[in-house]
């Protein structure tokens, strides 16, 4: 295990490294780098509990020197290091099992150059996945992965989790984007991956350390593939009858070469919740009665609307309706259909139930499933696609429903993380599953996992990273219990469980959120006995197993020899 | 215990871990045992007995003997080319997965006979065994539509030299950890041997172009294909010949002084593959160049594949290089053959957002060098091209050298796997 360490004795040594203001010891900021945003440390947290894991200090690094330094200190005091970026996680991945310093990133965080012609970007580790984007569409790029929590994640966190964003299924997760790495290994020395590893030999030290999560290293900066802005994009709505003729739909336009940039495919239930705002005639509310926060389409069409959560009262998510309904709110009760309400108020403290009565009143509704096509790109390009990818949707039996549902997802997109935190406030607790397979497997995966939650929540799905052979399913689930033991016993089944079914029908854990603490147990069933392969990178990399330990299924940091 | 003894014992645990009929034995002082196993169960006992009994072990792939094994130590030379069968065929996900001695021809073959393929790679990328294409690197093996072959890769099966069978679990994409299949891609057998692979597959395509153009310089013939990728187009094949090089491949073709010849093939769907073609097309003519002899590129496909001798010898350098340093690398290794003398042509390929690869040739008065003084050349332009930013064909990243020992020792703590490879 890690030696207990003197205080005034880390405080010196770090403040030697960073200076006095770029180094804390001071209670507030180890509480507050105590814990990302996984739900279950929130269960807790809403009831006021202290949190059990505080790092022993906090530093700012400046510059991947300074990284290097504070990892050699750490070696020699032995004492962890917990990399962290924008605190996003939802797996607990920063969380300091066994104290340490936390290396918060973020004053690491320069966009250094853009390489036009060879479209390549060098950036630092902490810049915020916002600013990123921003700075790229300035100069006429973007990197492309746009995930939920863009305005609160950094780049260094993409990379160290294999992220993907909602634009994934045409440019990719962060490591198809990824050339290169700068990083400073467990060894406190620092490491360059660069080079076009199709030409190099030996392993390919950049897919080695992407998805690491701060066990083998802390990602200092990167270069990055990027992208022309797009010239064009294309929104659409379509709606199809039932999941299997969805994943059909789906697979076929990826396997005939097409490469839109969204592609979600929304089962009966999420596509039923979605719609309960809705007027009757049309099946989402159309941009143009956004609120005047809301991004105004077309002229920021695709582009990073200002504000993450602005949207219409009417286009609020199931969650919160979940919930206001549960709060018996009868300002919003009324503007919901018969069926809504059995559903919702049974829900939360009726997870096995409440499903059942969903799909009887998502299949009265004959909603069918929703599905958001988008493409963006070069312009030629995308028109050919985007022809080619309605038409084989419409032969695979999806109906077109026009433009206006592909822009109400597009202006709202960013909007449904924010919400979390008024489910949590109101008793319950909500968290998502992304899996994934193959095509082949895909039908059981949904199958399998959506029956292994509902035994203990509400839940729903949709599909949304497309691949030629396969897609990842993401499960959103929602319960409640009395007191933080109870909600923490119900949500510990509930990954138990569903983790358990996606591996049992051959589908990976985890898609893009990453695997931190929450789904460590599951990493032997995952890999089997290429664990040992991931191991030896530690071994490797991290000889004295101070890097994020507890994380990832490695076993408990060893006791020195 | 004497060599003699030692070589007896190891042989008797041979014989318990392998049918003695897949034993070869050469030499005499320090042997020599080519294995050739019909099993991955197999493969696991072998490299157990050769863990026990301090044996190093050495893949070998369709080329025969691998050139660094030492002759003055008892060794193994294995090769998986008994294993070569399609495992699975999975249609609605287009998954291969094929053991490791399977040709990859063979496996082309196999799947052109379902209207399936590995994607646009040519016949000489895919001739040499799965496990072999896999477990050793070149620049050549990647297209702009289906990207570097290893990126196909979903997960392998391989034998760690602890002797225990891992298989890396299929996901189209994950986040639960490193890629561990990636670490094993490429490693060339030093951290365990590749037993089977799944690929990942395209239908084969509904409609082939092929297009010519002539343009001004190569310089330009660059811009205009880097033109058409920043504008999406996704050409099964490119191909730019400077004049000389154009002559020397295309009999009695003359191309004016400094002039380029681009061939391409866009593949696909039909609207998209002629969408690519006409990409190419307009960024071509937005480059001053122009349509020429279609004739030229369909003389490029057929001896791409196989179908026609090639008629220049194989080139004596390979360069990869960033789309912005292409143009530089040209004009630098160029320069640098002049001083010596001697001239350098080259055939520009492989081009992908990443960059593309270079083939020189080098000449004196016409005729290819050969030799001593080749050697003398190469190394002048090789160093010329490396200081112009390319990467030459087998380089590493040799900064990262102590870290791949300290993964193979805790991979491979005896040092029997491969050993004398990658550093």
């Amino acid at each position: 295990m890690f030696d207990p360490v003197d205080p005034d004795k880390l405080r010196v040594a770090l403040e030697a490294i960073c200076g006095a203001r770029r180094v804390s010891l001071r209670l507030l900021d180890r509480s507050t780098y105590a814990r990302d945003m996984w739900p279950r440390l929130l269960l807790a947290r809403r009831d006021g509990e202290a949190p059990a894991h505080l790092p022993q200090a906090v530093v700012w690094p400046e510059h991947v020197r300074e990284v290097a330094s504070i990892v050699k200190l750490a070696r020699e005091l032995r004492v962890p290091i917990i990399p962290y970026g924008g605190g996003s996680g939802v797996c607990g991945g920063a969380v300091p099992l066994h104290g340490g310093v936390t290396i918060d990133l973020k004053r690491m965080r320069e966009l250094r150059s853009v390489a036009g012609e060879d479209l390549i970007c060098d950036v630092d580790a902490g810049m915020s996945g916002e600013r990123f984007e921003r700075e790229l569409a300035r100069r006429g790029y973007t990197f492309g992965n746009f995930p939920s929590s863009i305005y609160c994640s950094t780049v260094g966190g993409w990379l160290a989790t294999r992220a993907a964003g909602q634009l994934s299924t045409k440019y990719g997760k962060v490591e198809d984007r990824a050339l290169g790495l700068t990083a400073v290994t467990g060894a406190g020395e620092i490491i360059e991956t660069d080079g076009p590893h199709r030409a190099l030999r030996g392993p390919n030290w950049n897919q080695l350390l992407l998805g690491s999560e701060g066990t083998l290293g802390v990602i200092t900066s990167a270069r990055l593939r990027v992208s022309p802005a797009p010239q064009l994009s294309v929104y659409r709505g379509f709606e199809l009858p039932d999941m299997a003729t969805g994943i059909e739909a789906l697979r076929r336009v990826m396997q005939r070469g097409l490469r839109p940039a969204v592609l979600r495919l929304y089962d009966e239930l999420d596509t039923f919740m979605a719609s309960l705002g809705d007027k009757p005639e049309s099946n989402a509310p159309t941009p143009a009665s956004a609120g005047a926060r809301a991004p105004a389409p077309p002229a920021e069409k695709g582009a990073l609307p200002r504000w993450p959560a602005a949207e219409p009262p009417k286009a609020e998510g199931w969650m919160s309706r979940l919930v206001s309904l549960a709060r018996d709110d009868g300002a919003r009760k009324q503007r919901l259909r018969a069926a809504g309400k059995a559903v919702t108020r049974a829900a939360l403290a009726h997870g096995s139930l409440a499903n059942r009565l969903a799909g009887v009143a998502a299949n009265t509704a004959h909603r069918g499933c929703r599905l958001v096509v988008g493409l963006e790109g070069s312009r030629i390009r995308t028109e050919v696609e985007a022809d080619l990818t309605f038409a084989e949707l419409e032969a695979a039996g999806a109906k077109d429903r026009g433009e206006a549902p592909g822009l109400a997802w597009l202006a709202h997109r960013y909007a449904v993380s924010y919400r979390m935190s008024g489910v949590f406030r109101d008793g319950a607790f909500v968290d998502t599953m992304e899996v994934a397979s193959s095509w082949r497997r895909l039908p059981d995966l949904y199958a399998a996992v959506r029956a292994a939650i509902s035994a203990h929540a509400v839940v729903m799905a949709h599909l949304s990273h497309a691949y030629p052979d396969g897609c990842s399913i993401y499960f959103t689930f929602a319960a409640t219990a009395d007191g933080a033991r109870h909600a923490e016993r119900l949500y510990d089944a509930i990954w138990k469980d569903g983790l358990a079914a996606a591996t049992r029908v051959g589908g990976t854990i985890s898609h893009h959120h990453g695997v931190g603490i929450l789904k460590a147990p599951y990493m032997a069933g995952e890999h089997g006995e290429a664990m040992a392969l991931f191991r030896a990178a530690k071994r490797a990399l991290d000889p004295d197993g101070i890097m994020n330990p507890g994380k990832m299924g490695l076993g408990a940091p060893e006791a020195p020899p | 215990m004497s060599p003699r003894a030692a070589a007896a014992a190891f042989e008797a645990e041979l014989g318990r871990a392998i049918d003695p009929a897949s034993v070869e034995i050469t030499g005499t002082a320090f042997p020599a045992y080519h294995l050739s196993p019909s099993s991955t169960g197999e493969i696991c006992d072998v490299v157990a007995a050769c863990r026990q009994h301090r044996v190093p072990l050495h893949p070998v792939g369709l080329g025969g003997r691998p050139s660094h094994a030492p002759e003055d130590r008892p060794r193994v030379l294995l090769t998986t080319r008994r294993l070569d069968q399609v495992l699975l065929l999975d249609e609605t996900s287009l998954l291969v997965e094929a053991q490791a001695g399977l040709g990859g021809l063979e496996l082309e073959r196999a799947l052109a006979r379902r209207g399936l393929s590995l994607g646009d790679y040519p016949p000489a990328v895919l001739a040499s065994t799965i496990g072999g294409i896999l477990a050793v690197r070149t620049p050549g093996k990647s297209s702009a539509r289906h990207g570097f072959f290893e990126d196909a890769v979903v997960s392998v099966s391989a034998v760690l030299a602890n002797g225990r069978l891992v298989h890396t679990r299929m996901a189209p994409r994950r986040s639960t950890g490193p890629d561990l299949s990636r670490a094993l891609c490429g490693s060339e057998g030093t951290l365990g041997i590749i037993t089977s692979a799944v690929l990942r597959i395209h239908p084969k395509p509904e409609a082939r172009f092929l297009c010519a153009y002539l343009l001004p310089s190569v310089d330009v013939a660059v811009s205009a294909v880097l033109l058409a990728l920043r504008e999406e187009a996704m050409p099964s094949g490119m191909r730019i010949y400077d004049s000389e090089e154009a002559a020397a491949h295309f009999d009695g073709l003359v191309l004016p002084e400094g002039q380029a010849l681009l061939v391409a093939a866009t593949a696909g769907p039909t609207d998209l593959a002629a969408c690519d073609r006409d990409l190419l097309s307009s960024a071509v003519h937005a480059e001053g160049g122009g349509e020429t002899d279609l004739g030229l590129a369909e003389a490029w496909w057929r001896r791409l594949h196989g179908n026609e001798p090639t008629l220049a010898p194989a080139p004596a350098l390979q360069v990869m290089a960033r789309s912005s340093k292409l143009r530089g690398i040209y004009a630098a290794v160029r320069a640098s053959a002049q001083t010596l003398g001697a001239a350098a042509r080259a055939h520009l390929s492989r081009f992908d957002l990443d960059g593309g690869v270079m083939f020189f040739t080098f000449t004196r008065d016409g005729h290819v060098l050969s030799g001593l003084e080749a050697g003398q050349v190469l190394a002048t332009c090789a160093g010329a091209a490396d200081a112009a930013g390319g990467w030459l064909l087998g380089a590493r990243a040799a900064k990262l050298d102590s870290y791949l020992l300290a993964l193979k020792r805790a991979l491979d703590p005896d040092e029997l796997m491969n050993p004398g490879v990658l550093g």
